[in-house]
């Protein structure tokens, strides 16, 4: 009997559980109230109350119901909801990685309402980040954090080797081999380090202005970008001037602990970077390097970030745009807060105006690192990522770990790679 | 009159007796049926068709030959067939003499050694596999250990072979002990009586380990046999907490890849679901095969 009764009270307790996770949803109903998915309380949970506090200013009655969801999460419960056809579950906005923004905007368009015609400015934010965003020229997202590519490194390291931080400025991957074998030579000491996978392979690629998808179709195997771009990345670890590490977290540490002279990654490692206070002083951020002799090579890249979209389950979009619209998509006030507090750097270039923004930075050697970074941001080439970019992502992982480890030919790698990818997209 | 009326009353108290044991089998079999056999039945639907979300197209087998012609699941199959190859005979050898050396009557301090063999096994996947990490690590323990012996150090996890040696090491450590204590238990059951008169009749511990030990423990042998075969071609925590798959796919598994497929990957859920059923047919019939071959009637 007692089992009976404890059987009965959990079974009621469960269903009592499913009506109470049901209210949140209904609560959404209410006038101006906009329900927000996002997952940093230090960074992106917190950019969202400052923006409330900064909207309520004007209308006092509005309100943000913030609920914090791993990214996981967020995406498995969007393709639940795509999947079940039942939309209701979602949020009026959410927050969603740059990567895997064209994969869900063509797998499940219901989900997404698109912001073209919403009255944000769009044209304030830097071009290579909003592509991420943008499917078939339409807008799906509003930037949040900034990810343009940063080469931080150390500048004790460098100047033992007779070098300075600026010697790294502006160069191209050539020069750069030149200069990181001095470093190697002269302190032991590798001057990158990476986490492998295809990232930094496709940084390369985007600083070209270049792209594994053309016009829908698979550009892989005939690209000479991206055939560069493996070539380099297989020397640098070749010959010792990048170390790669597995596992994120010794990836951290390496920077850390001097083990590498450097990280080339979206600025978004700084804070990584920056955990290391005893090294104040003595790191340094510059553009990345440029590939050799290829038409429209630049110095700048993306890697990762963050941008938020307004669900088709919002039943207030003008509310949600003209909420968005005046902090995320207009108020310097707000990036000059998140930047101080949250170390987030903007993709909106007015911020970049602003007066903490030109504020140097002590752990930098007094570089006004942020200013700098803007205006990196606002020159990274588009890049096409398409709806198969995390196909793309894994295929290239795989020719790079073959080409690196197992001496592999680049060009039937990348030939591999194509086969998998278009194998990906004909299913 | 009165004996009828007896006669009633039993088969009224039998009917109460059957109606209270269906009470108790309906809860446990409608929850079984709801979240197991109707997702199952769903995913076998969902492989025979095409399309996403709600607009779905019937598409024959085109999901099953699909996969024949895939590269990527060639790599986990060969993978996850060799964990299985290996894996399991080692585990399930090893499980069996642990069991036959802590079912020693003499023995001391039973309890203790038993709890520290079994006690992997209530870590958490997720936990235990961040631990094999780290130890594997470049600079780590195992590491430290081959450089101080003059070894030298392994990238475990750059090296395919590497990679999938640690996967093995890992699922060895924290599975034997489960294993153990089924063996314990059918061990157990064994008669001390027949050992005795083995014993008297000359046979050496060798002997009774091979004539009298493993037949009797044959179905309990059985049983952990299928068990891990399920268990290993349904691989998952270690291939994505430990080595993530990497190097490159090489130590990918099966599962892992049908998860890649559905969630991190462009999703393609119905392939996804072809896979699964693949999965499912394959640990039937290695299942079948095993209880075949291990079939004690003949």
């Amino acid at each position: 009997m007692k089992k009976k009764g404890f059987f009965s009270i959990l079974l009621a307790t469960a269903m009592l559980g499913s009506m109470v996770g049901a209210v949140p949803a209904a609560a959404a109903d209410e006038d101006q109230t906009l329900t927000v998915w996002c997952w940093d309380p230090n960074f992106n949970i917190y950019a969202m109350q400052q923006a409330e506090k900064i909207y309520q200013k004007d209308h006092p009655d509005f309100k943000l119901d913030i609920q914090e969801n791993v990214y996981n999460d967020i995406e498995t419960k969007l393709i639940t909801a795509a999947t079940s056809g039942d939309y209701s579950t979602l949020p009026d906005i959410f927050l969603m990685q740059d990567y895997s923004y064209h994969k869900d905007v063509t797998s499940f368009p219901d989900v997404f309402t698109e912001l073209t015609e919403s009255g944000i400015d769009f044209t304030q934010f830097s071009a290579g980040k909003l592509a991420d965003s943008t499917v078939d020229g339409k807008n799906y997202g509003v930037p949040f954090d900034n990810g343009a590519t940063i080469m931080a490194i150390r500048s004790d390291i460098v100047e033992e080797a007779g070098l300075t931080t600026d010697d790294f400025k502006d160069i191209t991957w050539s020069k750069f081999m030149e200069l990181a074998k001095t470093v190697k030579d002269k302190t032991g000491t590798p001057m990158l380090t990476t986490s492998g996978g295809s990232e930094l392979v496709l940084e390369m690629l985007q600083s070209a202005g270049a792209s594994p998808i053309v016009d829908g179709e698979v550009k892989i195997a005939d690209n000479e970008v991206l055939k560069q771009a493996v070539e380099v990345y297989a020397q640098l670890v070749n010959e010792g001037y990048m170390t790669e590490y597995t596992d994120w977290d010794q990836y951290i540490a390496s920077m850390n602990n001097g083990d590498a002279a450097g990280v080339i990654n979206g600025c978004w490692i700084m804070s990584s970077v920056q955990a290391a206070e005893d090294q104040a002083g003595k790191w340094a951020v510059v553009n990345m390097p440029a590939l050799d002799d290829v038409d429209g090579a630049t110095n700048y890249a993306n890697c990762g970030g963050a941008s938020w979209a307004v669900s088709s389950n919002c039943k207030n979009p003008e509310l949600a745009y003209d909420f968005i619209k005046s902090t995320f998509g207009g108020s310097v006030e707000l990036y000059d807060d998140l930047l101080v507090n949250a170390g987030a750097i903007a993709s909106y270039l007015p911020a970049a105006e602003s007066d903490v923004y030109q504020e140097a930075s002590d752990f930098y050697g007094g570089q006004k690192v942020y200013a700098d970074i803007v205006d990196f941001a606002s020159k990274v080439p588009a890049f096409d990522c398409g709806a198969y970019y995390s196909d793309v992502r894994s295929a290239l992982t795989d020719v790079i770990t073959n080409v690196v480890q197992n001496g592999a030919d680049v060009a039937d790698e990348l030939q591999t790679a194509q086969d998998t990818v278009e194998f990906n997209i004909e299913g | 009159m009165v004996s009828t009326s007896n006669a009633k009353k039993k088969m009224s108290l039998q009917k109460k007796h059957n109606l209270i044991g269906w009470a108790f089998l309906i809860p446990a079999s409608l929850l079984i049926f709801v979240f197991c056999f109707y997702p199952m039945f769903q995913a076998i639907l969902l492989s025979f068709k095409k399309g996403m979300g709600e607009a779905q197209t019937w598409a024959g087998i085109a999901n099953y030959s699909r996969i024949l012609k895939d590269r990527t699941f060639k790599q986990c199959l060969f993978n996850t067939v060799f964990y299985f190859i290996i894996q399991v005979p080692v585990m399930l050898i090893l499980a069996l003499i642990l069991a036959q050396l802590l079912n020693d009557a003499t023995l001391r301090f039973k309890g203790l050694f038993r709890t520290m063999i079994f006690l992997p096994c209530a870590t958490s996947l997720v936990s235990y596999s961040m631990i094999f990490k780290s130890l594997f690590a470049p600079d780590g323990f195992v590491n430290m250990i081959l450089t101080k012996t003059g070894i030298g150090a392994v990238d475990w996890f750059q090296n395919a072979w590497a990679a999938r040696f640690v996967i093995i090491i890992a699922l060895v450590w924290r599975w034997t002990g489960y294993n153990m204590v089924f063996y314990l238990a059918g061990l157990q059951n064994i008669d001390q009586s027949i050992y005795e008169a083995s014993r008297i009749d000359g046979a050496t511990a060798f002997q009774q380990f091979f004539k009298i030990t493993i037949p009797l423990l044959k179905p309990t042998i059985l049983l952990t046999a299928i068990m891990s075969t399920s268990g290993t071609l349904q691989l998952f925590d270690e291939s994505v907490n430990l080595t993530a798959g990497g190097p490159g796919k090489s130590t990918m598994t099966l599962a892992h890849y049908i998860f890649n497929i559905s969630f991190v990957e462009t999703p393609k859920f119905n392939y996804a679901a072809a896979l699964s059923v693949f999965i499912l047919v394959s640990v039937a019939i290695l299942s079948a095969i095993q209880m075949k071959v291990g079939d004690s009637r003949d």
